[in-house]
């Protein structure tokens, strides 16, 4: 509460003071008081004013400060006249029943708008699971009646597939209850997994693909690690580098290895290290500007080459680092023109200059869920 | 002897699709259409798999499933578009033998449903492939004519493998590289033109000559 504001508030009541201690003064030197009498009289008057003042100022600043103290600690600051007392002055009442009368709206509001996003929410998941029938009957039709042009039919259905997941991700990240079970999976049979998902894409793309040897063992969602794979290479796909004189026609012929150097190439790396596991995507597309980096896992974030390349929807990575915040997995992200990041020097051999395109670190703690437990 | 796989689902254009995969995969199907009867039928056809959706017309796949354990052990697969970990509690509860969400990669249903079948009815192993004289071993990885072997890398075998099931038809390159792709070897349209170079370097050497045609713009055909 501001002082000076307070005493501001004051004037009317203070003037009127004066007033009646002139007038008294005046009475009382007419009526032939002593001068010192009429003084005394009106220092006495004046102090217990002040102290008077004083008195009330300092309770209604320590009820006040009360009061806020309660509606900060609150995590709903509307439901503060559910804590407050009633007050005792009738200028408090007033408000405190206008403060009672807000809150009753707020709470009709929060409650219709929480409905009705649970009802939507429901809805999507209702929809998804339903647009998933027509998606297999397409699916199963191409795949009885395979050629060019079902395979082309099916890379746009991925892509569909791909949003629809997405969407249903999207919706159960909001969601504040868990509706994931960990248990142990094998990293490399989640990359396949996700690989078999984006197939036709990574076909049509020409896509060279390197796997760890060994798989690593991990605890975590299958499903939902499943996604975020796929997000990753879709990014990794999307944001390859493409030359238009080295296209997809030409390098055939003349490059019997299968390694052109232009080609995309996406490589899964799984690192043991006992207390956590890492599984790094690599990609050797285009990479990520410097400046960029920082904000890459924000919503509706698109940066440089997300406008420059495609449509992007910005909503591919914050996903991931939604989900794995959820998990409990660490996501870094890096990208960078450093060569030697490359372990078996395969791409140096073509005589290019190559950049390393963008690397993707997934940080399992194998102890995190026993640190969960312990905390509760 | 062809394995008959029943299947329990309520869209028509998933259900004979699902049909025409089957058989095009070598097993024998029927479906269910009449919801109502589902468990007479499944008396009658006694199928040695069922494919049991969840969502059905009435009564939930997961009811029917409870159903039919009460007198079968057939193998049961649940596919349902729902992927929650409810659902898929519920199906093994229920007595189901394998869960698998829509929308399905062909691929790992039929992987799901020959081991499933594998396992459920362990007969006689379907061990070799022949044709034209030449003997491919999957399990060892080697192909055999006239008492001589050749040893066959992983890519190898499965491309063989393709070819010899696909025998006396052209085996378009896409169909090749997507069956490998299927089987998780990441092989592109080059590598496969080097390994198709490397099979027949690995046939001649056991004197099988031309067994491996190109057909131009169309693909290869033993």
């Amino acid at each position: 509460m501001n002082g000076k504001r307070w005493l501001r508030n004051r004037i009317p009541f203070l003037l009127i003071n004066i007033l009646c201690m002139t007038a008294l003064g005046s009475f009382l030197l007419i009526t032939g008081n002593s001068r010192d009498a009429v003084w005394l009289i009106l220092i006495v008057w004046t102090l217990i004013l002040c102290a008077g003042l004083a008195f009330s100022f300092l309770t209604r600043k320590r009820y006040f400060e009360r009061l806020l103290r309660m509606a900060e600690e609150l995590d709903e600051r509307y439901l503060i006249p559910e804590v407050m007392e009633e007050p005792f002055l009738a200028e408090d009442l007033a408000y405190y029943r206008i403060l009672r009368m807000a809150e009753r709206s707020m709470l009709e509001n929060v409650g219709d708008i929480k409905r009705e996003r649970a009802e939507y929410r429901e809805y999507i998941e209702q929809w998804i699971h339903e647009i998933k029938t027509p998606i297999t009957g397409i699916r199963l039709l191409c795949d009885n009646n395979r050629s060019d042009l079902t395979r082309g039919i099916m890379a746009e259905v991925e892509k569909i597939e791909r949003y629809t997941e997405q969407s249903l991700y999207y919706a159960r990240s909001e969601n504040t209850q868990k509706d994931y079970a960990v248990r142990e999976i094998s990293l490399l049979d989640v990359i396949h997994g996700a690989l078999a998902d984006n197939k036709y894409l990574l076909m049509q793309e020409n896509v060279c693909l390197e796997l760890p040897e060994k798989s690593a063992c991990v605890y975590s969602d299958e499903k939902w690690l499943r996604f975020i794979l796929d997000q990753l290479i879709v990014n990794a796909v999307k944001y390859a580098r493409k030359t238009p004189e080295e296209g997809t026609q030409g390098s055939q012929v003349d490059s019997p290895q299968g390694a052109t150097g232009t080609e995309p190439v996406i490589r899964f790396l799984t690192e043991d290290r006992g207390e956590y596991v890492t599984l790094s995507i690599q990609d050797n597309g285009m990479g990520i500007d410097a400046a960029d980096l920082p904000r890459v896992f924000e919503k509706g974030f698109t940066g440089q080459n997300g406008r420059k390349v495609q449509r992007s929807t910005g909503l591919g990575l914050y996903l991931c680092k939604k989900l794995c915040g959820k998990l409990g997995i660490r996501i870094e992200i890096e990208s960078g023109t450093v060569g030697d990041r490359m372990e078996n020097g395969e791409i140096q051999q073509t005589g290019m200059i190559q950049q390393v395109g963008t690397t993707v670190k997934l940080t399992f703690y194998l102890n995190h869920l026993i640190h969960e437990v312990q905390e509760k | 002897m062809l394995h008959k796989i029943m299947i329990i689902e309520d869209d028509p254009v998933i259900r004979t699709e699902l049909q025409t995969l089957l058989k095009a995969n070598g097993f024998e199907t029927c479906a269910v259409t009449d919801f109502d009867r589902t468990i007479r039928e499944v008396k009658t056809e006694d199928p040695h798999l069922i494919l049991l959706d969840v969502k059905l017309p009435g009564k939930s796949g997961f009811y029917l499933c409870s159903e039919i354990r009460s007198f079968s052990d057939v193998p049961i697969i649940f596919v349902t578009s729902s992927s929650t970990d409810m659902d898929e509690l519920n199906s093994i509860m229920m007595g189901g033998d394998a869960f698998i969400t829509k929308p399905y990669n062909t691929a790992i249903l039929l992987a799901k449903i020959r081991s499933l079948l594998r396992r459920s009815y362990p007969e006689k192993q379907k061990g070799q492939l022949t044709w034209k004289g030449a003997i491919l071993h999957p399990e060892e990885g080697s192909l055999e004519f006239e008492e001589r072997k050749a040893e066959l890398t992983k890519n190898e075998q499965k491309i063989l493998y393709y070819l010899f099931t696909h025998a006396g038809t052209i085996c378009s390159r896409a169909d090749i590289i997507e069956y490998l792709w299927d089987s998780r070897l990441y092989v592109d349209d080059n590598a496969l033109s080097v390994n198709i170079n490397r099979i027949r370097e690995k046939l001649s050497g056991i004197g099988l000559t031309d067994f491996i045609r190109t057909k131009h713009r169309q693909g290869y055909l033993i």
